[in-house]
C-alpha cells in the first residue's frame, strides 16, 4: 500500500531521461527527490501523474495501476508556473477544483478559506497578472491542494520565494502531512529535504544513485564527521596527521573534518587529550545530505551556485 | 482516453471558461461593434447611392420647332429619361421636364442663362433629310452623364419618330421572339437564367461566410490554445483534465464565442436590409429596389447551417492540434498556415465549381470532408443535389470528425508539453505514439 515506481525507463530522442528507475514512497511519508537539474525528476513526476507515458515500467498507487487512478488522487505543482493571466484569482482556484469533480459553492468557500490563511484574501478578485511572482505561487500552491488529493507532488515548491513565503509554505506543507497526505517534492535546497522529508532519493541522468530514509542515505558512505575545537588553536594542524582524517573546512568556531567508515571517530578525541588540549567542542555526526549529493553526482551541483571560469575571450 | 463518458463535465467547464475568457475581452467587444457597424454601414450603401444620385435634379427645358413628332413624345422622352421612376410619382425623378412650343424660346432662354433651368433641348426637323434634328445647349458637361442620359433618350426618339414616319413602331419591330432552351432535361435543373444568377451570388455569398468564419473563429482556437501553452497552465491542465476534454472544451467554447460574434454580425446585416426601405423612405421619401433575400430558400438556409457547424468542428480541432505545437502566440500565423492551404483550396474549388456544377470533379470533391462545406454548400444552392448525396457528404464528415478528435487530441497531449521546439512531422507522429 503505497506509491511504487517500479522500473520505468523513458527516452526523448537521443537522451534517456530516466533509466530503470524504482521508488517506493509510503502513504503520509513526505519524500524528497533529489537531483541536479536535468536529472530527470520532472519526468519522473509526470510519468506518476500519467501525462507521460513511459517506454518501460509501471506506476502502481494502493496496488492500482495510475492509469486507472481517479485523476483527483493527484495535486500537481509544476515546476512551470502558470495560471490564466486575465482571469480572477478565486474563479481560477474554482475552475481547476470543480476539473477535479469539487462542486463550485465548495470550491470557493475552501479557496476563500486558503487567501484567508496565506494571508491574501484581499486578492480573491484580482486578476492573476496583477499579483506578484511569490504571491501567484501562493495561488498556485492552492489549486493543487483544494480537490484534498491524495497524493501532491511539487516540483522545486520553494524555487524563486523569498524565505518569508518559503517558511509559510513549508507550514502548509507541514499541515498537508500532518492531514496525512502522501507528499513528494523535488529540490536542489538540501537544507528544505533534511529538515522535511523522511525519505529521499537522488537521482542523477536518470538514474537514482541512491535512495531510502534520510538517516540511511547520510550513513551510506560509511564515514562520520567529526567537529573539533581546543582551546588556542583554531587551526589544528596535527588534526590532518591522522590516519583515515581528512580536514573538510576549517571554520571560525571549529574544524571539521571526515573520518574513515575504517577507523573510530572517537581516535580524534583521544588523540587531542593525549596532546594535553582543552577541548571546547567535540561532535560526531553524519555527513550532510549536501556531502552526500556532492560525492554522488559530482561537482554539479557546486558548477550551479558558483561562476564558470572566465573565457580566453573575455 | 476514457471515452465520451469521460468528455464531461470537464469539457463543459472549459468550454465556458473559454467563452467568458473570449466574451469578456476587450478585443472581443471591440471587434464585434466595429464589424456589426461596419455590416450594418455596408446594407446601407444603395440608400447611400440613391442619395447621392438622388438629390440631384436636371431641369431641362424642351422646345418642339419640328412638326408631326409622335404624339406620345413627351411621355417617352421622360420615360427614357427618368426610367421606372416615371411610373411612379413618390419616387426621384432624375429629370424635371419641361414642354414648350416655339414660341416659348425666348423665355427659356432667359431661364437658362439665369441659372432656373441647366439644359434646353430644341427638337428641329431636318428640311431634307426630314429626321429629328437635336440642339442642347448647357453648360453641363459634354461627355457627362446627364448629357449621355439626353443624348440616348434623343436618340430613341429620333429612332422612333423615323419608323412612325415608316409606318411601324420600336415596339412592333422589337419584340421578336427570344427563347432560351435548355440542352438537357437532366440534373432538375429548370432554372431560368436569372434564378441561375441569384442562385450563384447567394451561394458564393453563404460560402464566404463559411470561410470567413472557419478561419477567423479556428485562428482563435489556435491562439487559445498556444496562449495557455505559453502561459504554462497547460501542466496544471493536463493534470486536472484529458487532452481530449481539453480539446473538446476550446472547440466548443470558442466555437460558441465566435457564433455569438456571428451571430451579432449577421443580426446587424439582416437589420439593415430591413432599415434599408424604412431609411430609404426617410431620406428620400420613398422606398428602395427592396431587400435582396432572393433564392435563399429553406433548403439551402438548413444546408448551410448544418455545413458551417460540422465543417468549423473539423477545421477547429485541427487547429488546435496545430496550436499546441508551438508555445508562443506569434508563431500561430506559421504553424497554421497548411491549413490555410486546405482551406483557401476548397474556397477556390468551389469558387470555379460554381460555374462548372455538374462537373465530375466538383461532384467528387463534394464528398472530401475538407470540401464538403464550400463544394456541397454550393451544389446544394444551386439545386439538383439528391438527399442521400447530402447525407453520405454529412456522415463522411462526422466520420472524419471523429477521427480528426482522436488524431488531436494525440497530437495535442504530446504537443502541449513539447516547449521551445520547432516541431516537425516527425517528432509530433513520435510523440503522438508515445502520449497518452
Amino acid at each position: 500500500m503505497s506509491l511504487i515506481i517500479d522500473s520505468i525507463s523513458k527516452r526523448f530522442g537521443e537522451v534517456q531521461a530516466l533509466a530503470d528507475v524504482s521508488l517506493e514512497i509510503k502513504p503520509g511519508e513526505v519524500f524528497g527527490l533529489l537531483g541536479a537539474n536535468g536529472a530527470g525528476k520532472t519526468t519522473a513526476m509526470r510519468i506518476v501523474l500519467d501525462i507521460l507515458r513511459p517506454d518501460s515500467g509501471s506506476v502502481t498507487w494502493n496496488g492500482r495501476p495510475n492509469t486507472e487512478v481517479p485523476r483527483d488522487t493527484w495535486g500537481y505543482l509544476p515546476e512551470e508556473r502558470g495560471l490564466y493571466a486575465k482571469m480572477r484569482v478565486l474563479d481560477q482556484l474554482v475552475f481547476f477544483a470543480r476539473l477535479h469533480g469539487v462542486p463550485s459553492r465548495e470550491a470557493a468557500r475552501d479557496a476563500r478559506d486558503w487567501l484567508e490563511r496565506f494571508r491574501i484574501p484581499q486578492y480573491a478578485d484580482r486578476r492573476a497578472e496583477e499579483l506578484s511572482k511569490g504571491n501567484q505561487q501562493k495561488i498556485q500552491f492552492i489549486a493543487a491542494i483544494l480537490h484534498d488529493p491524495e497524493v501532491l507532488l511539487m516540483d522545486e515548491p520553494f524555487s524563486g520565494l523569498d524565505p518569508i513565503n518559503a517558511a509559510m509554505l513549508k507550514e502548509a506543507f507541514l499541515e498537508m502531512r500532518d492531514r496525512d497526505k502522501t507528499l513528494v517534492f523535488s529540490t536542489h535546497q538540501m537544507e528544505q529535504v533534511q529538515e522535511l522529508c523522511q525519505s529521499i532519493a537522488i537521482l542523477d541522468r536518470g538514474r537514482v544513485v541512491v535512495g531510502g530514509s534520510v538517516r540511511d542515505v547520510r550513513r551510506s558512505s560509511g564515514r562520520q564527521v567529526v567537529r573539533l575545537a581546543v582551546a588556542g588553536d583554531p587551526e589544528i594542524p596535527w588534526l590532518a596527521g591522522l590516519d583515515g582524517v581528512r580536514i573538510r573546512r576549517r571554520g571560525m568556531d571549529y574544524v571539521e573534518a571526515a573520518v574513515d567508515g575504517a577507523y573510530d571517530p572517537e581516535l580524534v578525541l583521544r588523540a587531542a587529550l593525549q596532546r594535553g588540549c582543552k577541548v571546547l567542542h567535540f561532535e560526531i555526526t553524519d555527513p550532510s545530505l549536501e556531502e552526500i549529493f556532492i560525492e554522488h553526482v559530482g561537482q554539479i551541483d557546486t558548477s550551479e551556485r558558483t561562476l564558470a571560469p572566465r573565457s580566453a575571450y573575455a | 482516453m476514457k471515452g465520451w463518458r469521460s468528455l464531461f463535465p470537464n469539457a463543459w467547464y472549459i468550454a465556458v471558461r473559454e467563452f467568458r475568457g473570449r466574451i469578456g475581452s476587450r478585443s472581443f467587444a471591440v471587434g464585434t461593434v466595429l464589424l456589426a457597424a461596419i455590416a450594418f454601414a455596408a446594407t446601407q450603401v444603395p440608400v447611400l447611392i440613391d442619395f447621392t444620385i438622388g438629390t440631384s435634379q436636371t431641369r431641362m427645358a424642351v422646345v418642339v420647332r419640328a412638326d408631326g413628332l409622335p404624339t406620345d413624345a413627351r411621355a417617352m422622352l421622360e420615360g427614357q429619361l427618368n426610367g421606372s421612376a416615371v411610373s411612379d410619382p413618390k419616387a426621384h425623378q432624375a429629370f424635371a421636364l419641361s414642354w414648350l412650343q416655339a414660341g416659348d424660346m425666348a423665355g427659356a432662354q432667359q431661364d437658362l442663362e439665369q441659372g432656373k433651368l441647366d439644359a434646353l433641348l430644341i427638337i428641329d426637323r431636318d428640311p431634307v433629310s426630314h429626321n429629328l434634328a437635336f440642339t442642347l445647349r448647357t453648360d453641363l458637361a459634354a461627355d457627362g452623364q446627364t448629357v449621355r442620359s439626353i443624348d440616348t433618350a434623343a436618340t430613341w426618339l429620333a429612332l422612333e419618330d423615323g419608323l412612325a414616319r415608316a409606318g411601324t413602331s420600336v415596339a412592333a419591330v422589337a419584340r421578336t421572339p427570344f427563347t432560351v432552351l435548355p440542352v438537357s432535361s437532366s440534373a432538375g435543373g429548370t432554372n431560368s437564367i436569372s434564378q441561375e444568377v441569384s442562385a450563384n451570388v447567394l451561394s458564393t455569398g453563404l460560402i464566404v461566410l463559411i470561410f470567413m468564419a472557419i478561419i477567423t473563429y479556428g485562428t482563435w482556437v489556435a491562439m487559445s490554445v498556444a496562449e495557455e501553452k505559453g502561459s504554462r497552465v497547460m501542466e496544471l491542465m493536463l493534470n486536472a483534465t484529458t487532452p481530449l476534454q481539453m480539446l473538446a472544451g476550446k472547440v466548443i467554447g470558442n466555437g460558441a464565442a465566435g457564433l455569438t460574434q456571428y451571430g451579432i454580425i449577421l443580426a446587424a446585416v439582416v437589420g439593415g436590409l430591413l432599415a434599408q426601405g424604412p431609411i430609404h423612405e426617410l431620406v428620400l421619401g420613398s422606398s428602395g429596389s427592396g431587400a435582396p433575400f432572393g433564392g435563399l430558400n429553406p433548403t439551402v438556409l438548413g444546408a448551410f447551417v448544418v455545413l458551417f457547424a460540422l465543417g468549423f468542428l473539423l477545421y477547429s480541432l485541427l487547429y488546435a492540434a496545430l496550436g499546441s505545437l508551438v508555445s508562443r502566440q506569434e508563431d500561430v500565423q506559421s504553424a497554421t498556415s497548411p491549413l490555410m492551404v486546405l482551406i483557401m483550396l476548397g474556397y477556390f474549388m468551389s469558387i470555379f465549381g460554381l460555374q462548372a456544377i455538374d462537373e465530375t470533379w466538383v461532384k467528387v470533391a463534394s464528398f472530401v470532408p475538407f470540401f464538403s462545406p464550400y463544394l456541397m454548400l454550393a451544389r446544394v444552392s444551386m439545386g439538383g443535389v439528391a438527399p442521400w448525396e447530402f447525407g453520405l457528404a454529412v456522415v463522411l464528415m462526422l466520420i472524419s470528425i471523429v477521427v480528426a478528435l482522436v488524431v488531436a487530441a494525440r497530437i495535442y497531449g504530446a504537443g502541449v508539453l513539447l516547449y521551445g521546439q520547432r516541431v516537425g512531422l516527425r517528432q509530433i507522429l513520435k510523440a503522438a505514439r508515445v502520449s497518452r
